[in-house]
């Protein structure tokens, strides 16, 4: 533990309870004084601090102790009251106003770091000024009349030479009224020591009056007269070198460098003058006060019955008192004595004496309820303690005891408490109680919020010194503090505590704190005219997205005003409104892919692949081969880097959120590139040009863009206005005009028209590369940002119209692709590649006008022509013809057959390939992916079943279902074809019910799509004939053949049929003229076959005349059997008898039947009466003789079939 | 007795997890950030606090004028803060640092604190 004397509070306390001196003097005493610059007490003031000043002292104990340090305060007289406080205030507040106009170059600096604030002492951390402003707060309440130390102990009566008649002057002085009211309301005794002084102002005259005078004083005051010389120096300005008045910050001081006339001698005379008062006038005077004093209390209170007697007397008093501030006390109550008697002693430093009549007096003033008094002796109580280093705890208690009482008499020891407060935080600092000296302080605030917010700071600070620191309670009382600063207009110490609570906040998640503090400081700077700070904090909490609505309204509109003061387009990087989301940025560029759409080039990169496998020649070889041919150009390095055509747009897609509930108005959203011609790029040094450029300061990247905006690239720039919390992807663009290295840096934006953002994308070099490596394993469609610029080379931009977005499974229209090219080099040997030929055919040139759907119409000409590419279908690539060549203005038209082939969402993608003609271009070919989707809705559901006809043998019944899906078209049906030759279609009964038959006999090698058509619907036969044989249908057809064949596996003998319908007219809207159009629908191995491999026919009569009255009837009929399928069988019939007529002849037979071969068995019936009757009742029992490599597992190996019914009228003939 | 809540978790580092403004009180305009402030202040005494002391619940360890904050300490050293004494069991599995966004989790709080206030 320290000396409490060496901690700072003792060193308060050793200066500020001294002995205080009243000064009375004449105005020429002043005068000769201010000769110097210096008023008497200021002249005298350096030499009232004594630090070894070794005088023996004997207090009330016999035993004498040295007193090392003293001092004495000087007051003129007018000087001893109490402070006005508006005065008092008025002065605090120039304190704080000086501190803050000292350092606001500190406020323009960086940020506080927590570190530094952690690494710094407590005298570096803590303002300067801080000190100062506590001793003026502290003297505030000096002079009070409820303690003593402050009362005069001694009055210093000085009288010039010059003044006429001295000695009555030295009466007079003190016989005036002007006299402080403490002396005269008998708060303290009016008869004090008096000394007096004559002063002598050498350049007034010779010492020989002034000595004259001395002795007449003598003689009437006594000894305790003294004479003063000063301004000694003759010859005017005396330079000195320890200039003692330079430790003494007077406030009144005048800065100028003081004329002085005082020598040494004048210093060793003053000196001497004030020491010689100490030692022999007050200090003797104060030992024999206390001694008087001590035998006074000891006489009246001290023993057991003095103070039964107190305490008696002081019961009956009890309901005397009710004037709030407690009883009075004159100088010559025994209260004000013990009162007195304390103070000297303490002050005197004998600290025993003065506790055990602090505690004497105290008990007697709780007792009268004097609080205020009662405060006052608790206060000095601890203060002892402390000095006298004794308990701790007792020292605390009783400060907190003083503080809390002062308060409870409020309002009027609000200032007493404060001081005492202080005094109480030093306590607890010198002991290192820091936590504890905070809180004090924070007790402390009054209701003034500069006082308090200037003890809010140095509560944060106790945080901050406290072991282990507690920073969260620092910054939180940082704030509290700036925020009371603000209140009282300290705008510059409301920054400063703020910066320093940034300190702690920075980096935290504490969105609500984070955008409190930042906003106001903002705020404060706009309001000091640093708008380029303010703009700064206000723009980080302009993404407050958990901010009420108002609040962010607030938030924005302040900050686009401080943008406006700057007067200059504010440019912010990593600007907060509206978010990036950098995830989605997606880069669109072409180098010999091409995309027709932007939907195109959203399509993944893999299924391009697959689909242009088989058209280019070789992805990877390509790429080196025109690589080989730029090498020259371009530096190694880039090869890694993505290419694009010069004159063509490099898109970029980004999403931009707003984060607000409000709407945010963005203009001049574009990108931020940089582009390095091939000629510059191949003067300089590639590499150390490139970093510059990603290096480079924003701003300048901001004149580049616009230097170069009119030659190097043109970029696209998007206006639009984002409502609350939406999201928008924006589709930026830039189109480079000349090769060279393009980079797209990142982009900019202006919000509410005044304030630049830009948002630089990672353009980390050496991340960049290794990542992106990596990711061209993956995908070769990656998001780098560095970009070779290549020659410009054609490029064909594709269109098909008019793809329908919607159709009807089954919908057959006639499309034409246009293909334009609008370089001046024309292209060549194009292919064509379709994902889904089921849906898309590329037609013939001649087709390409030819009216719809009259072209598909049969002629009875020759259909050879017609048939030439029908195998080319099968891959879906389609070779142009091989002097299609486009080029110039002149598009390229192509006709194309579209097909709505399966109900469902469809992606057909299409690519084209094409080569250029010019061999020089660094790229030979290019592909052009075309890409879109269509809903295809279900139509008409067809379905056909095929069974053997019961009636005929090698025909079928074929009965088609026809379904209606839709819930508003309606369809007619128009043709129904059996395709090839092998059937033949026919209708069964002018209803829609078909018969085919077989003609096993021709077999076409060649799928050659004949076949019979059967016309259906209201026209009947009128009507014109569509051709299945020829382009569209029949291409279309094969496909589906090819694709259902996958379903319908191991039929023996299929057939296919087309139906071919037409859309009823609109009835709703009939105005509306729409094209033709044409349904058909491909129903492919449609089965034949049936579970039992054979077939039979009985045939006979079926009605005929018998006479019955002379015999039965018999009735020859035969069975023609048949054997389908390709084994050898062997069949029994057996034929049984149940009914009312007789299977005549052979009841079971047995045949063998070769395959693909028919027997014909006889069989006859007798029938006994006239009737009809059925002759099902037959059965046919088969059994296949499986050759020895039974392939064909699946089927079963034998089966019985019931006999078909036949209806047999016998009628009785005449 | 109209009284308002301010209910906080906050995981290691400080990191606010989740934030809760409850009760039946009329909102100023500024409670969010007052709030905060009191709670993130009170993480000084609660670090002293929970290293010293082997209970969860930790009543009224700091008061900022008539706001008083109650802390229950998990296991994990995930601080749960909250003004007036709101008793919540929480299970403290959860990604540490990251915040939570349930609204399940949200309405549970929101449906605890109109029951105690």
């Amino acid at each position: 533990m320290v000396d409490p004397a060496n901690t700072p509070l003792g060193r308060m306390l050793l200066e500020e309870i001294t002995p205080v001196v009243m000064v009375l003097r004449t105005p020429l005493v002043e005068e000769a004084c201010l000769k110097n610059g210096l008023t008497l007490v200021q002249m005298l003031k350096p030499f009232c601090v004594f630090n070894n000043i070794d005088v023996p002292v004997r207090t009330a104990s016999d035993q004498p102790y040295r007193l090392q340090k003293f001092g004495l305060r000087l007051f003129y007289e007018l000087d001893i009251r109490q402070p006005n406080l508006e005065v008092a205030k008025e002065r605090l507040k120039q304190v704080i106003n000086q501190a803050a106009d000292k350092d606001l170059s500190e406020l323009c600096s960086d940020l506080p770091q927590i570190d530094n604030a952690l690494s710094i002492s407590e005298s570096e951390v803590l303002p300067s000024w801080f000190q100062f402003f506590n001793k003026e707060l502290v003297h505030s309440v000096s002079f009070s009349d409820h303690e003593a130390f402050d009362h005069p102990v001694a009055c210093l009566v000085v009288v010039s030479s010059k003044d006429d008649q001295p000695i009555n002057r030295f009466v007079d002085l003190f016989n005036t009224k002007k006299l402080p009211s403490l002396l005269t309301n008998g708060a303290m005794d009016p008869k004090i020591l008096k000394h007096y002084l004559l002063v002598h102002d050498k350049q007034d005259g010779p010492l020989e009056k002034a000595t004259k005078i001395l002795t007449e004083m003598r003689s009437t005051f006594g000894s305790d007269c003294q004479l003063l010389c000063i301004n000694s120096s003759q010859d005017g300005v005396v330079e000195h070198q320890d200039y003692p008045w330079v430790l003494y910050k007077f406030e009144d001081l005048p800065s100028q460098p003081l004329r002085c006339f005082l020598n040494v001698e004048d210093f060793n005379e003053i000196k001497d003058l004030m020491q010689d008062l100490s030692t022999k006038h007050i200090i003797p005077y104060m030992e024999q006060k206390i001694r008087l004093l001590n035998q006074q209390v000891a006489a009246t209170r001290k023993g057991f019955r003095n103070q039964i007697k107190n305490l008696w007397w002081r019961k009956g008093k009890d309901d005397v008192v009710d004037s709030p501030s407690g009883p009075t006390y004159t100088f010559n109550s025994i209260e004000s004595q013990i009162r007195v008697l304390g103070d000297y002693a303490f002050m005197l430093r004998d600290y025993e004496l003065a506790l055990s009549n602090y505690r004497l007096i105290s008990t007697d003033y709780k007792l009268d309820k004097a609080w205020k008094r009662y405060a006052g002796v608790q206060e000095m109580m601890g203060l002892a303690y402390f000095m006298s280093d004794q308990s701790r705890k007792d020292a605390e208690y009783c400060m907190e005891n003083a503080f809390t009482t002062y308060l409870k008499v409020a309002p009027s020891s609000q200032q007493n408490a404060t001081r005492c407060g202080l005094w109480w935080v030093e306590m607890l600092k010198a002991r290192h109680q820091y936590k504890e000296a905070a809180t004090v302080y924070f007790r402390v605030c009054t209701e003034e919020p500069l006082y308090s917010a200037v003890m809010l700071e140095q509560a944060s600070y106790c945080y901050l010194l406290s072991r282990p620191p507690m920073l969260h309670k620092y910054g939180f009382h940082l704030v509290l503090s700036g925020d009371r600063y603000k209140k009282s207009d300290q705008v510059k110490h409301a920054i400063r505590t703020y910066r320093g609570a940034m300190s702690v906040y920075t980096g935290t998640t504490w969105s609500h704190i984070k955008d409190h503090v930042h906003f106001h400081i903002g705020q404060w700077y706009a309001l000091l005219g640093l708008y380029d700070l303010a703009a700064n904090h206000v723009m980080e909490v302009l993404a407050c997205g958990h901010q009420s609505k108002k609040t962010q309204e607030l938030f924005l509109r302040d900050f686009l005003q401080i943008v406006q003061k700057t007067g200059k387009t504010f440019e912010v990087s990593e600007l907060q409104l509206p978010e990036i989301n950098i995830s989605s940025l997606r880069v669109i560029f072409e180098d010999h892919r091409t995309y027709a759409s932007s939907a195109a080039a959203s399509v993944k990169e893999r299924i391009w692949v697959s689909l242009e496998e088989e058209m280019i020649p070789n992805l990877s070889t390509a790429r080196t081969n025109w690589l080989e041919l730029q090498s020259k150009l371009i530096p190694k390095k880039y090869k890694e880097s993505n290419v694009c055509v010069a004159g063509e747009a490099v898109r970029v897609d980004i999403e931009l959120k707003n984060p607000l509930q409000i709407p945010l108005p963005l203009s001049s959203v574009s990108l931020l590139c940089e582009l390095s011609a091939v000629s510059d790029e191949m003067k300089s040094d590639a590499s150390s040009s490139l970093v510059e450029i990603q290096d480079g300061e924003s701003t300048s990247l901001i004149h580049r863009d616009v230097n170069f905006e009119s030659s190097l690239f043109s970029l696209s720039d998007v206006d639009f206005s984002l409502a609350g919390g939406e999201k928008i992807v924006v589709q930026l663009t830039v189109t480079p005009r000349v090769e060279g290295i393009l980079q797209i840096v990142g982009v900019k934006w202006k919000l509410s028209g005044s304030v630049v953002g830009f948002h630089k994308f990672d353009t980390n070099p050496m991340k960049k590369i290794s990542r992106n490596r990596i990711q061209k394993a993956k995908h070769p469609h990656c998001d780098n940002l560095k970009f070779v610029v290549v020659k410009s080379v054609p490029k064909l931009e594709g269109v098909i119209h008019p793809l329908p977005k919607r159709a009807y499974t089954g919908d057959l229209r006639h499309l034409v692709l246009e293909l334009k090219n609008k370089s001046e080099f024309a292209v060549k040997n194009l292919k064509m590649k379709i994902s889904h030929p089921r849906f898309l055919n590329l037609g013939k040139r001649e087709s390409l006008n030819l009216e719809f759907p009259a072209c598909l119409e049969k002629k009875s000409s020759d259909q050879s022509a017609e048939h030439a590419n029908l195998n080319d279908v099968s891959h879906a690539l389609f070779l142009f013809p091989e002097d299609t060549i486009i080029h110039g203005e002149t598009p390229l038209l192509w006709p194309l057959w579209f097909r709505a082939a399966v109900p469902g969402n469809i992606s057909l993608y299409i690519t084209i390939y094409y080569e250029m003609s010019d061999i020089s271009s660094t790229m030979r070919f290019r592909t052009l992916r075309m890409h879109y989707n269509l809903q295809v809705l279900p139509s008409l559901d067809v379905s056909f079943l095929i069974s053997p006809c019961p009636s005929r043998l090698q025909e079928f019944l074929v009965r088609m279902d026809v379904v209606n899906k839709t819930s508003s078209e309606s369809f007619q049906i128009h043709q129904l074809s059996s395709v090839g030759n092998q059937w033949e279609i026919s209708l069964l009964q002018p209803l829609i019910r078909g018969k085919s038959s077989t003609s096993e006999d021709e077999k076409s090698s060649h799928p050659r799509l004949q076949g019979t058509h059967l016309r259906l619907g209201t026209q009947g036969n009128n009507g014109p004939c569509f051709d299945i044989a020829s382009s569209p249908l029949a291409d279309f057809h094969l496909s589906e053949r090819l694709y259902q064949e996958v379903l319908n596996k191991g039929d023996t003998n299929p057939v296919d049929f087309i139906l071919i319908s037409r859309p009823l007219k609109n009835d709703i809207n009939p105005e509306v003229s729409e094209p033709p159009r044409l349904f058909s629908h491909h129903a492919c191995h449609c089965s034949t076959a049936t579970t039992s491999p054979i077939s039979w026919l009985v045939d006979g009569p079926r009605t005929l005349y018998h006479n019955f009255s002379a015999s039965f009837c018999e009735i020859n009929l035969s069975m023609t059997i048949c054997n389908t399928s390709h084994h050898v069988d062997y069949k029994s019939i057996p034929v049984e008898s149940v009914s009312p007529f007789i299977w005549s002849g052979s009841s079971s037979t047995r045949v063998h039947l070769d395959p693909m071969s028919r027997t014909e068995i006889p069989l006859q019936v007798c029938v006994f009466s006239p009737g009809t009757y059925d002759l099902s009742s037959y059965v046919l029992h088969w059994n296949l003789l499986l050759s020895n490599d039974q392939e064909n597992r699946d089927r079963s190996s034998s089966g019985t079939c019931q006999g078909y019914p036949y209806y047999l009228t016998v009628l009785q003939s005449d | 007795m109209a009284t308002t809540a301010c209910f906080i978790i906050v995981s290691r580092n400080d990191i606010p997890i989740y934030e809760a403004e409850v009760g039946s009180a009329a909102k100023r305009e500024d409670a969010a950030q007052l709030h905060q402030f009191i709670l993130h202040a009170a993480l000084d005494i609660v670090q002293d606090l929970a290293w010293t002391t082997s209970a969860m619940y930790l009543k009224a360890i700091d008061r900022f004028n008539d706001l008083v904050v109650s802390v229950y300490v998990t296991a994990g050293h995930i601080l749960h803060i909250f003004r007036s004494n709101i008793c919540t069991l929480l299970n403290p599995l959860y990604l540490p640092g990251s915040r939570i966004a349930s609204s399940h989790f949200d309405t549970k709080v929101r449906a605890l604190a109109r029951k105690y206030l």
